[in-house]
């Protein structure tokens, strides 16, 4: 069970940085569930081609995980796995996207109406 | 079957391929910053590469030869476990930004 663990761990380390460090916010941002929503949908069709049982690609060895796959052969641990991933990913992009951000919007900002969405953009 | 040794490369190529219209038809602008996706990318390469060699090497899962290349980095690390940690995180942030131009919000 021990991919089950960590798996659980690392979502929970993801949702500690954001919120006692980071805090970027993304958790209360709509932005973030649909795209959330969205990545979910496309990842279990790439996970489940990764992982069918019929032809898998990744082979699982049952004694690390819970047993438990959803949909298909997907295990259950790897929309955690994913999660911490993903978010973790996110959450550093919207920090780089603060101040210090050396490629901020340089060509479109000034140049259209866009400019107010790359301000409001800050936080 | 030849090129079945190419499934999991050929998967991970064909997810940059679908994104892509997000960076050019949606505006994500995501490619176009390459700082702030360096920046972004780093510490979960690291982490999560780490955390796939010391998966592989305590039999958490294994790889069907019959799918990879075979090209492997130090550690039994198959190139496209590499790829896949490169490819996922860019699909993601090109999805979110993709979804923030379109709802036009933060």
């Amino acid at each position: 069970m021990e991919y089950t663990w960590a798996s659980i761990v690392a979502v929970l380390v993801v949702v500690a940085v954001e919120l006692l460090w980071l805090r970027t916010g993304i958790f209360r941002k709509v932005t973030f569930w649909i795209s959330y929503a969205i990545i979910l949908f496309f990842q279990v069709l790439v996970d489940g081609w990764l992982t069918k049982l019929s032809a898998p690609i990744v082979i699982y060895n049952p004694d690390e995980n819970s047993g438990i796959r959803i949909p298909w052969d997907i295990p259950v641990e790897d929309y955690l796995f994913g999660f911490a991933l993903i978010v973790l990913t996110i959450l550093l992009w919207e920090r780089a996207g603060g101040r210090g951000d050396a490629d901020r919007d340089a060509p479109a900002a000034g140049s259209s109406g866009r400019t107010g969405t790359a301000q409001k953009r800050r936080r | 079957m030849g090129a079945d040794r190419f499934q999991y490369l050929i998967l991970m190529g064909l997810c940059l391929v679908i994104t892509l219209p997000l960076e050019f038809l949606f505006g994500a602008r995501v490619w176009r910053r390459p700082r702030r996706l360096a920046a972004a990318m780093g510490i979960p390469l690291a982490i999560f590469v780490v955390w796939d060699v010391i998966a592989i090497a305590r039999e958490h899962w294994e790889y069907n030869p019959k799918y990879v290349t075979g090209w492997e980095l130090p550690f039994d690390l198959p190139v496209e476990e590499l790829a896949f940690f490169l490819v996922i995180p860019i699909c993601s942030l090109l999805t979110l930004e993709a979804v923030r131009r379109v709802l036009r919000r933060d």
